[in-house]
């Protein structure tokens, strides 16, 4: 049988399984953890920081991943309190003014409130948010790519980037990658460092609930978790 | 060497190896550390010994040469016992005179004595130094006592004492009562209670269990590490013992920087000879004990530091950090409960177990207890590695210790490396501890101290920092790779002349979003640099953004260089230097720089013997 | 690298995937970077994936993917070197050799590479070259020892060389 533990979430009792992560109870609750470098029923390596909440212990709270942080009985989890919405803002800026361009990427800045960019445009090819190394490696265990370098210099690449023997041709690495998702058309230009604004009326009631999975058109194709998990049938 | 089964057998060998050193009547010690090493002392100790054995004085001189003596600056230092006679600055071609002088006849050479900088007077004798005067060298100061390649040395001065006490009838929970009472903190810099986490290992479930010695000392500027493992690998190991016994652990790592040659070398001798006499392995000293230690080198990373990263290191992988959810006591090194502490935590253990917790205790401040060890660096007077009691003001270790300004006032101190930040003089009351620098927005974190002066510029100092941190940052978490790498853009603009007074809110909401956001403890404490700046030294930002001006002379592309019509004698060297022909003049007019060649690379004013060169 | 050398760093650590970085530790001593080949054959012989030997070496500061020159300049850039001065040591080095740090000249004969910190922080800024130690330096020093060097012939596997001097 499988044991149930009893969280609280924004003050909503939720039972889940033992052993899962706080992100995957919420988003089983339809609260709206926004996320990135998930991919679903692979281990969580906590890289992109989007999914933070407040986790309060003895009534002093800390921020941490969701992602990362396994349900524990009487646990009490706050995710959308004014100080994670400004927190995820911010880490959504950095990474959208990295790659502007990307439709996917876009929709998690906007869900994740970022109206403006205060920094200067780069057209980035690669975000580095690791799925691909994550299916290669967590689904298919065949490391044929892999982070190389480090710090500013970090990158995902084939071994002296010449084509891995162990390439399997599977394409799941590009299924995963919020990059390949039909680029945006807006005017994304350095200089101009706003969000182009097409896609908000899609936002707006987004924006007006966001502690609520609404079943939002974001980034269907980079599959968020719900759609991922099938849960809308 | 003949294996020691008990310990009795090893008290026999003690007697015997301090009978052995009573037949000398002058002992030499030579510093042969890292840093006197870069000024000769290799040389300068086989021509001690060469005179030596020339002299047929074998049997009455003791030539020994140590690990650091944590004054580099006056390297190669030797001092002769006894008599406690202090020579600096000794060349290889000193030592005959040393040898014929002072060994022989007793005479003291006046020309190698210490001279105080501050009263301008020679002083003899090491303890009247005021650098070391001022200083609680509980650790330190053995370094002197001992050869670090010889086991014997150290046996001879009550070595291996503290496991052998520790065998003979303290449990692991004595032993961790005894730590937690002593009030021991982590001196990596998290400053985390070493007993609750030896308490919290132990009581972690499964047989197999590891202690790790962290030797990874990455920040800039310091070193302390570095010279206890240099000059005491047996110290290390023997708290490293003890915490292996007291959490049950058979098998341990030093992990250490590979950039530091002499102390990779010196452990690993440490550990064959502890091999050899039978106090690493199966059964120590006749007990049910079986401890071992292998020695890993670092692969040239900051962020290895950090524990998990450590771990993954050790594990043969890539050095980055992982979530901490599950603490590394219960799942760490390949998922076992894991202890790990720095070189410096673990060379306290001994003493503390000898000594008692209450003896420990009695030293330092209410919640930072015992002695710390400090690099400190920069621009003051006397550099090197300092120990006072925790909770000895910064006043006291810069002014007292370090003898002061080296010509401009100081103005700030940088403590704790990349994770620290930047104290102005207005906070040099402050008590060196965990708790009241933190608070202050700076952290005691390692023990480097860089003392700064009015040539010293905040902005560079933060961007400093941030160019190293990039460089170092593994680049797995968003905060740390792009936080780092936006704050370095925004104060690379500053320092340029192209900041705006609005990058410096972007700044300070970037800096407290990575210092919240990021995954490990390098990104948490990224930002100190940034945020202690702000804070203590707005002013000087303010100068680079509204004036475009950098106080300092530091920042190159605000300064522009002159040549001080007064003060130049026309030597013409700098003329002859610039690679850029940037200068002119006639012989024995005053020069000038045309400010359109001048590539402000400097030469001309390491090269100007009458410091002419002004940098505005 | 000869294949005896390889051959001789392996004894003992095959199938130990834990052993990867002392291993690459010692391949980098022996050549002074890790070749290509090199990694195919740790990989194979140690069991860890082609892909992660080379995530490992590029990640780690200690290995080079490239040949380094005959002189390796290593400026110390730690912070009691670089409030003294280094960073205008190191920019010479640069301007002189025209070269980017972790670079090798066209000629081969020079690499400049910084470092974090060497420990010797009391007597900053430091310079190595070749393994030997030179303390308080600043922009002139190093030029002529620079100039120096380039009219020096210099000899194979100079690196492991470990003498100190002012």
């Amino acid at each position: 049988m499988i044991q149930r533990v009893a969280i609280k979430i924004d003050g909503m009792i939720i039972r889940a399984p033992k052993g899962t992560s706080v992100l995957d109870a919420a988003l089983d609750y339809g609260i709206c953890i926004p996320h990135l470098c998930r991919v679903p029923y692979l281990s969580d390596i906590g890289a992109c920081r989007l999914c933070i909440v407040e986790h309060v212990v003895n009534g002093r709270s800390k921020i941490t991943t969701s992602c990362t942080l396994l349900v524990k009985e009487d646990m009490v989890i706050l995710s959308n309190t004014e100080e994670v919405r400004k927190l995820r803002r911010n880490i959504a800026e950095l990474i959208v003014a990295e790659a502007p361009n990307s439709r996917a990427i876009q929709d998690v800045a906007l869900r994740c409130g970022v109206k403006e960019v205060r920094y200067p445009f780069r057209n980035s090819d690669c975000i580095l948010c690791g799925r691909c190394v994550s299916v290669c490696t967590g689904r298919f265990g065949v490391k044929a790519i892999g982070f190389v370098g480090r710090g500013n210099e970090r990158r995902v690449e084939t071994p002296f980037n010449m084509r891995s023997e162990l390439c399997r041709d599977c394409g799941a690495c590009i299924d995963v990658c919020p990059m390949a998702v039909v680029p945006c058309g807006g005017p994304m230009k350095t200089g101009e460092e706003r969000l182009c604004g097409n896609c908000e009326p899609k936002m707006a009631f987004a924006e007006q609930t966001p502690g609520f999975c609404v079943w939002c058109d974001l980034g269907e194709g980079f599959q968020c978790e719900r759609y991922a998990m099938g849960l809308r049938k | 060497m003949r294996k020691i089964n008990t310990i009795s057998d090893l008290e026999a060998l003690r007697e015997e190896l301090q009978n052995f050193r009573k037949n000398f009547d002058t002992t030499l010690v030579l510093c042969g550390g890292t840093g006197c090493q870069a000024s000769r002392s290799r040389e300068l100790i086989n021509r001690v010994k060469g005179e030596v054995t020339k002299q047929g004085l074998e049997k009455k001189v003791l030539v020994r040469a140590t690990g650091c003596h944590g004054f580099c600056e006056q390297g190669p230092i030797v001092v002769v016992e006894p008599g406690n006679i202090f020579y600096c600055h000794v060349m290889p071609d000193d030592a005959q005179e040393i040898i014929a002088e002072t060994v022989c006849n007793g005479e003291v050479i006046e020309r190698l004595l210490y001279t105080d900088p501050v009263t301008g007077k020679t002083i003899q004798t090491e303890s009247e130094i005021p650098f070391y005067r001022s200083q609680d060298r509980q650790l330190l100061a053995q370094n002197r006592q001992v050869d670090p390649c010889s086991i014997e040395d150290y046996i001879a001065i009550g070595g291996y004492s503290a496991i052998s006490k520790t065998l003979a009838g303290m449990a692991p929970e004595a032993i961790i009562e005894e730590v937690k009472t002593a009030g021991l903190r982590g001196r990596g810099g998290g400053g985390f209670p070493t007993g609750r986490k030896w308490a919290e290992c132990l009581e972690a479930p499964g047989d197999e269990k590891y202690v790790i010695c962290n030797a990874d000392e990455g920040d800039p500027g310091a070193y302390m590490d570095r010279s206890v493992l240099e000059g005491n690998p047996h110290l290390v190991l023997e708290g490293m013992m003890i915490g292996a016994w007291a959490v049950a652990a058979q098998q341990g790592y030093v992990y250490v920087r590979n950039e530091y040659p002499l102390a990779v070398e010196h452990i690993r001798v440490a550990v064959q000879q502890a091999r050899e006499l039978g106090l690493l392995g199966e059964n120590i000293l006749g007990t049910s004990f079986s401890f071992d230690v292998e020695i890993a080198r670092g692969g040239g990373a900051f962020v290895c530091g950090e524990s998990t990263a450590l771990m993954a290191s050790l594990e043969g992988k890539v050095g980055e950090p992982r979530p901490k959810d599950i603490h590394t006591v219960v799942d760490g090194l390949w998922h076992k409960p894991t202890v790990l502490n720095n070189v410096e935590t673990w060379a306290n253990i001994p003493s503390i177990v000898l000594n008692g917790s209450k003896w420990f205790a009695s030293k330092g401040s209410k919640n930072s207890k015992g002695t710390k060890i400090l690099a400190l660096t920069g621009r003051i007077k006397n550099t090197g590695l300092v120990e006072v009691p925790m909770g000895t003001s910064l006043q006291t270790v810069i002014f007292d210790v370090g003898g002061g300004p080296t010509g401009k006032s100081i103005r700030a101190v940088q403590t704790g490396g990349p994770s620290g930040g930047c104290l102005p003089i207005d906070k040099f009351y402050l008590p060196l501890e965990f708790d009241a620098l933190a608070e202050a927005g700076s952290m005691i974190g390692s023990g480097g101290i860089v003392v700064m002066d009015e040539e010293t510029c905040m902005v560079d100092v933060a961007k400093y920092f941030l160019a190293f941190l990039q460089d170092e940052s593994c680049g797995k978490c968003v905060p740390c790779r792009l936080g780092i790498d936006r704050m370095l853009e925004i104060i690379t603009d500053i320092t340029e002349g192209l900041g705006t007074p609005e990058q410096i809110d972007l700044l300070e909401d970037l800096a407290n979003t990575v210092s919240e956001t990021a995954l490990c403890a390098l990104g948490k404490t990224a930002a100190n640099p940034v945020l202690s700046t702000l804070r203590y030294f707005p002013d000087e930002y303010d100068a680079h953004i509204s004036q475009k001006k950098c106080p300092a002379g530091v920042c190159q592309a605000l300064v522009t260089y002159s040549i001080d019509p007064e003060i130049c004698t026309g030597c013409g060297i700098c003329k002859r230097e610039c690679p850029h022909e940037a200068i002119s003049g006639k012989k024995k007019q005053p020069h000038k720089i045309d400010p359109q060649l001048c590539q402000k690379c400097g030469i001309c004013k390491s090269e100007c013997n009458f410091e002419a060169i002004q940098v505005k | 690298m000869t294949h005896f050398k390889l051959t001789s760093i392996l004894e003992g650590r095959r199938s130990q995937p834990h052993q990867l970085i002392e291993v690459l530790q010692d391949v980098q001593e022996h050549c002074g970077y890790i070749p290509e080949e090199a990694m195919r054959t740790i990989s194979k012989e140690l069991g860890v994936p082609l892909t992660e030997v080379y995530s490992v070496a590029s990640f780690y500061k200690a290995f080079s993917l490239k040949p380094r020159g005959k002189n390796v300049i290593t400026v110390c850039t730690g912070t009691a070197c670089h409030v003294r001065g280094a960073k205008m040591v190191l920019n010479q080095a640069i301007g002189q050799l025209n070269v980017a740090p972790g670079e090798m000249t066209e000629d081969g004969l020079f690499s400049v590479e910084h470092v974090n910190c060497l420990g010797a922080c009391a007597l900053g800024p430091v310079v190595t070259e070749n393994g030997s130690c030179h303390h308080h330096m600043n922009p002139g020093k190093l030029r002529k020892l620079i100039g120096t060097l380039g009219s020096r012939p210099t000899e194979e596997g100079s690196y492991e060389k470990n003498q100190y001097h002012q």
